[in-house]
């Protein structure tokens, strides 16, 4: 049943693919991260007004398909002037939007873990807003976190499989392309799996133990 | 960016088609996954160790792949081993089964919610595992475990826009077919956004509704 | 040290009130504090003690009257309706004030030295080099430079607590507000911090204390101020304080202090009988 030579032959151009995948949620992760603050940092604020806003970013964010965000963007960036968005950039962006409003729930847990007094005696040494955010808050909440936002980097490499619909070559674009040239769907298909495995099966390991140590040492 | 509303008006009848294919897959999805998700959960707490490593190495690797592939293994390499569905079916059955390792361990959470007293009472009552399961355990789990419940309906609402990839004329599906034939494509998926707002808006309400009329029942009967 | 005393007191309040919702906290509160001056406020939980002392710091933004810092209003811009005053002219306002929390309050992803200098370095832009010079100096006046590489948690509650002092000491604060920096201490480590609070005071250190311990406001304190129910019933030196018998509250408030103290003499006696 199992052509080997030919699936061994499409290897080195998934394994090339899978480079973009992890670039393009890696960078998903790290922008949706600097969102995800910002919109944590609205949600908490004082003000009503930056609250709300917050709290529509993460709704729109959230409620809407990834798929159909992906192509919003992907029709609508050239609208805005911006004709030349290569798929990549289209990409990511998506991607950053979307982790950017799942982010900032994350942290907000971890934001809300964190005893006001610390930040009082933080606003009583004059420290800004801004090095209370960065300094004070942010570590500490990424520290609390780290479990939830290992998941959200198995999510983003999962989801960045969509991004194969703006024409990407990513790691499932690839496989697709493979499979339509050596009619080998369900191979090629479960090597595509494979490789989704190899990458989120041991992430998924280091989120369990991360989490199981968290909660050890908060017991 | 002028948006025409006849774009719409004109093609009602396709699109509520399209509605009704999203309600479908979604609410089939739905239960298939709950069913499936209920079955891996019970075997996990009642079964032998094999049983639930099994039932461990379904899940992680359902976890680890994504829909969209889990889509194209059934779909398009289903035929290879004898298994020929047409696009709908092929969707409900990927969503269920998609969906229904995080029904598992929700309801997993559930049953390990339940303190063992109540199940050693039960024991002695010569109550058995099946009626526990059903009259003692399901009831009380359900009011712990139905806000995440309600979020991962929410959550498979969005997946099926996925199953435009396969072809399936859900919402997505004709959505984008109509862009692409009138070069509208900001308006069209500005609806479709809209649609999938009101949709997910709609069932988190739905589910808050329950979450108060279940805690209701529960309050009235410990007072 | 002979300290000359201005004419300016180092913090003045002038009939500060504060509400939560409509409880009224603290009544028309009126006090100054002269520099080099140790003022203990004392009374029972409840009293608006600790309110008072966190409104000396706008950290509670107090409603009615006045605070001034060595004559500069804290908080408000002058004149009604109240109006903040910008965050940089509040930093500037309260930079000349240092606060020990009852709760110690240190950050526990950063190192006791980090706890110290991390002000230094963002908010007065000073070298690191130089910052851990200051930092390892003020480690050592609380006695804990060898544990400048710790995490707090590794730390005994003394030991935090003592750190804490350090940190807002590293900004050379002219006024230390104390709120209850003993409460949260297991007996046996409530010394060690009265040792440095007591150093800091025979300095000269203008400081202002909310504490339950009696025996450190008879010895160190300047003036004791008495609160009950967000008023100021009585105050005056120690001495004087400890022996007023017109204020029926007063009298039963240190009673229980020194009902309690004479149980343990009685134990001890017991003990050694």
């Amino acid at each position: 049943m199992f052509d080997w030579p030919t699936l061994v032959e499409s290897l080195p151009l998934l394994a090339k693919s899978l480079l973009v995948t992890l670039e393009s949620s890696l960078a998903g992760l790290g922008i949706g991260f600097v969102i995800g603050v910002l919109v944590c940092s609205l949600r908490l604020s004082l003000h009503p007004l930056w609250r709300r806003l917050g709290g529509a970013y993460i709704f729109v964010f959230r409620g809407i398909p990834l798929l159909v965000q992906l192509l919003f963007i992907y029709y609508f960036l050239p609208r805005i002037g911006l004709p030349n968005v290569s798929p990549l950039a289209a990409a990511i962006t998506g991607l950053s939007l979307a982790a950017g409003a799942y982010i900032a729930e994350i942290l907000r847990g971890g934001f809300l873990a964190i005893p006001e007094g610390q930040l009082e005696a933080a606003h009583m040494l004059g420290l800004s807003p801004l090095d209370v955010l960065v300094r004070i808050q942010v570590p500490q909440a990424v520290r609390l976190t780290l479990p939830a936002l290992i998941n959200e980097m198995i999510l983003l490499i999962k989801a960045s499989s969509l991004i194969s619909v703006v024409g990407l070559a990513e790691l499932t674009r690839t496989a697709q392309n493979i499979a339509a040239s050596n009619y080998l769907f369900l191979q090629t298909y479960l090597v595509l799996a494979l490789f989704y495995c190899l990458i989120n099966i041991p992430l998924a390991c280091a989120g369990g133990l991360l989490e199981r140590r968290l909660k050890r040492r908060l017991a | 960016m002028i948006f025409d509303p006849t774009l719409i008006t004109e093609r009602l009848g396709d699109i509520s088609n399209g509605l009704l294919v999203t309600l479908e897959t979604w609410f089939a999805g739905v239960a298939m996954g709950a069913a499936i998700g209920l079955l891996i959960a019970v075997l996990q707490v009642f079964g032998g160790a094999w049983l639930r490593a099994l039932l461990r190495l379904y899940i992680e690797l359902i976890r680890a792949t994504p829909f969209l592939v889990q889509l194209f293994l059934l779909y398009y390499g289903g035929p290879s081993f004898g298994l020929e569905l047409e696009a709908t079916t092929a969707g409900i059955l990927g969503l269920g089964i998609y969906g229904s390792v995080y029904f598992a361990e929700i309801f997993r959470t559930g049953f390990e919610s339940i303190p063992k007293g109540q199940l050693e009472a039960a024991d002695c009552l010569g109550i058995t595992r099946l009626q526990c399961i059903w009259r003692i355990q399901l009831p009380q789990m359900l009011v712990l475990i139905l806000p995440a419940l309600v979020n991962l309906v929410t959550i498979l609402c969005k997946e099926t826009a996925v199953l435009s990839i396969i072809t399936i004329p859900e919402l997505t599906m004709v959505m984008t077919g109509i862009g692409s034939e009138t070069f509208a494509f900001v308006e069209t998926l500005l609806v479709l956004c809209v649609a999938y707002l009101v949709l997910i808006e709609l069932s988190s309400r739905l589910g808050l509704f329950l979450e108060r009329r279940v805690g209701r029942f529960l309050q009235r009967q410990s007072t | 040290m002979t300290v000359t005393k201005t004419h300016r007191p180092a913090l003045a309040l002038r009939g500060v009130g504060k509400r939560f919702g409509s409880n009224q906290v603290l009544h028309n509160i009126d006090l100054e504090v002269q520099s080099s001056e140790v003022v203990c406020l004392i009374g029972p939980s409840g009293s608006g003690k600790s309110t008072l002392l966190r409104s000396m710091a706008f950290l509670e933004e107090y409603d009615d009257g006045e605070v001034f810092i060595e004559g500069q209003l804290l908080g408000w811009e002058p004149g009604l309706p109240r109006k903040r005053t910008s965050r940089a002219h509040l930093n500037k306002v309260r930079s000349t004030i240092g606060m020990v929390f009852q709760q110690f309050n240190l950050w526990p992803h950063m190192s006791v030295l980090g706890n110290v200098t991390e002000a230094l370095i963002r908010v007065r832009r000073i070298a690191s080099g130089e910052a851990r010079q200051r930092g390892l100096a003020m480690l050592e006046k609380v006695g804990l430079a060898h544990k400048a590489d710790a995490y707090p948690a590794q730390l005994s509650g003394g030991q935090q607590q003592r750190v804490a002092i350090a940190r807002a000491l590293a900004m050379e604060p002219h006024i230390m507000l104390f709120d209850e920096p003993t409460s949260a201490l297991d007996p046996e480590l409530v010394g060690e911090v009265l040792h440095v609070m007591k150093q800091l005071a025979a300095d000269g250190m203008t400081m202002v204390v909310v504490t339950h311990e009696m025996g450190f406001a008879a010895q160190v304190a300047d003036t004791v101020v008495f609160l009950d129910q967000g008023q100021i019933v009585a105050r005056g030196s120690p001495q004087k304080l400890f022996h007023m018998t017109q204020h029926p509250r007063l009298q039963q408030f240190l009673q229980n202090y020194l009902d309690r103290n004479a149980f343990w003499q009685d134990m001890k006696e017991e003990a050694t009988a």
